[in-house]
């Protein structure tokens, strides 16, 4: 399994290294190999799939304008990642803040969240719009950590190589971002256990 | 308390299965006697199935996709960008503001700020004093020289008034003209004695000491002058002009208009 990861790394920096060259074919391959992942971090964090579509495409042309200053070395996943992140951050700031403000004017004493017995249920509908205004209200950071945990299935060491800090960094602010969720739906998690 | 706060902390790790062996299984005993550590188990498990209902939204907003037509498109665009973006040849900009010589610029309008504002603390001073009415301030040996042309200047200007004056009534020859107290002799010596008064405060110089003798017998000629009430008869005239000889007035006169005038400050 190791071997076959590092052998696909080897791939992509071969790729990257041809697409470098001008090469449109190994380019395409570079994307068809990343833009679910890249789709992935950007609809859990913006919640919207058009502009999650217009961060994809953004983060590509990021990469290409940036091919020259990558380095083998580099874990090429995380790198692209952070390009997206700064993106997601970026155009969240810039286009969020007020679209969340009349999105959150449902009340969420109003919401129902006793039962969740599938996705189509109107109830785990409502537990989801709870834990999705919940999960919102994080920082940047924690929202971000939770995301790639528990979305895109990142491992501590390799959100900690997006976001350039330390595991042991990433692993508090995981915590954190657990105790505030706890602390923002705490009375709906008493009623749905 | 310790414990339960030491495993309250862990809960996360623990559920993650990022704990070691050893560490696991004190946990889980733990939590079998805690019932409120038991509570917050339960509710991060809760916070971790409440994550869980996204992932069936995220699967179906990744399903709905045609990735292959998204990839193709994204290539084309960044390559359609790539190419607007390749750089092209610039018309040169004026060589005055070119990047190379900025700093240049900036050091020349930094001298000139400086420079302007050192002037302004220089002259600041003399500025605001020309609106106030201060005293100009001079030496004084400077203010005693400037008196003293003055005063050689007005004495200049006495004598030779007073040299013409007297050389009219010593070229008058009996019957020719009179000197009555209309004439103009008189009135000029009516004048000149005015001026000496003014002359007088000047002549008290050390500098001056001659030049007042000489002013002071021309005063008292101008002051027999100025008092006659009628024509003076040959007489009176011939005894004035004898005087005037006598004590060598228009030799003096102008022995000392010679010498002022040469020993000008």
């Amino acid at each position: 399994m190791e071997a076959k990861r590092v052998t696909g790394n080897e791939d992509v920096r071969i790729l990257l290294e041809k697409a470098r060259q001008g090469d449109r074919a190994a380019f395409k391959a570079v994307v068809c190999l990343y833009q679910q992942k890249v789709f992935l971090l950007a609809y859990s964090m913006l919640r919207h799939r058009e502009d999650a579509m217009d961060i994809v495409q953004e983060t590509f042309l990021r990469l290409y304008l940036k091919l020259g200053s990558y380095e083998r070395e580099k874990n090429f996943q995380a790198w692209l990642f952070r390009i997206a992140k700064n993106l997601c951050i970026d155009y969240y700031r810039k286009n969020y803040g007020r679209r969340n403000e009349l999105e959150n004017s449902r009340r969420i004493e109003e919401i129902n969240v006793v039962a969740d017995d599938g996705p189509d249920n109107p109830v785990s509908q409502d537990l989801r719009q709870v834990f999705s205004r919940s999960l919102e209200k994080l920082g940047n950071r924690q929202r971000l950590v939770f995301v790639m945990k528990h979305y895109n299935g990142l491992q501590y060491q390799e959100i900690a190589e997006v976001l350039k800090i330390s595991p042991g960094t990433v692993k508090s602010l995981h915590f954190k971002a657990v105790q505030n969720l706890r602390r923002l739906l705490g009375p709906e998690l008493r009623m749905g256990s | 308390m310790n414990e339960c706060r030491r495993v309250r902390e862990n809960l996360v790790a623990f559920l993650g299965g990022e704990l070691g062996e050893a560490k696991t299984e004190k946990i889980r005993h733990h939590l079998e006697a805690c019932s409120r550590c038991g509570r917050e188990l339960k509710d991060v498990q809760r916070i971790y199935q409440s994550a869980e209902t996204l992932s069936p939204a995220l699967r179906s907003a990744l399903d709905g996709v045609d990735w292959e037509a998204r990839a193709e498109k994204i290539v084309q665009t960044v390559w359609t960008k790539e190419s607007s973006q390749r750089p092209t040849p610039r018309r040169k900009r004026f060589l005055l503001f070119a990047p190379s010589l900025r700093p240049v610029l900036a050091g020349i309008v930094g001298g000139i700020m400086i420079g302007a504002l050192a002037m302004f603390v220089v002259f600041k001073g003399s500025i605001l004093q020309k609106k106030g009415s201060e005293p100009l301030f001079a030496p004084g040996e400077f203010l005693d020289r400037v008196d003293l042309e003055i005063a050689r200047r007005e004495t200049l200007n006495y004598l030779e008034k007073s040299h013409y004056v007297l050389l009219e009534f010593m070229e008058s020859d009996a019957g020719q003209r009179k000197f009555g107290p209309q004439s103009f002799a008189v009135e000029q010596a009516r004048e000149l004695l005015e001026k000496k008064k003014f002359l007088n405060p000047q002549l008290e110089r050390a500098r001056m000491a001659k030049a007042k003798d000489i002013c002071d017998q021309i005063e008292l000629l101008f002051y027999e002058l100025s008092q006659v009430s009628e024509a003076l008869t040959d007489d009176e005239r011939r005894e004035i002009q004898e005087l005037i000889e006598q004590k060598k007035l228009l030799l003096k006169i102008k022995l000392l208009r010679r010498e002022l005038q040469e020993s000008e400050v």
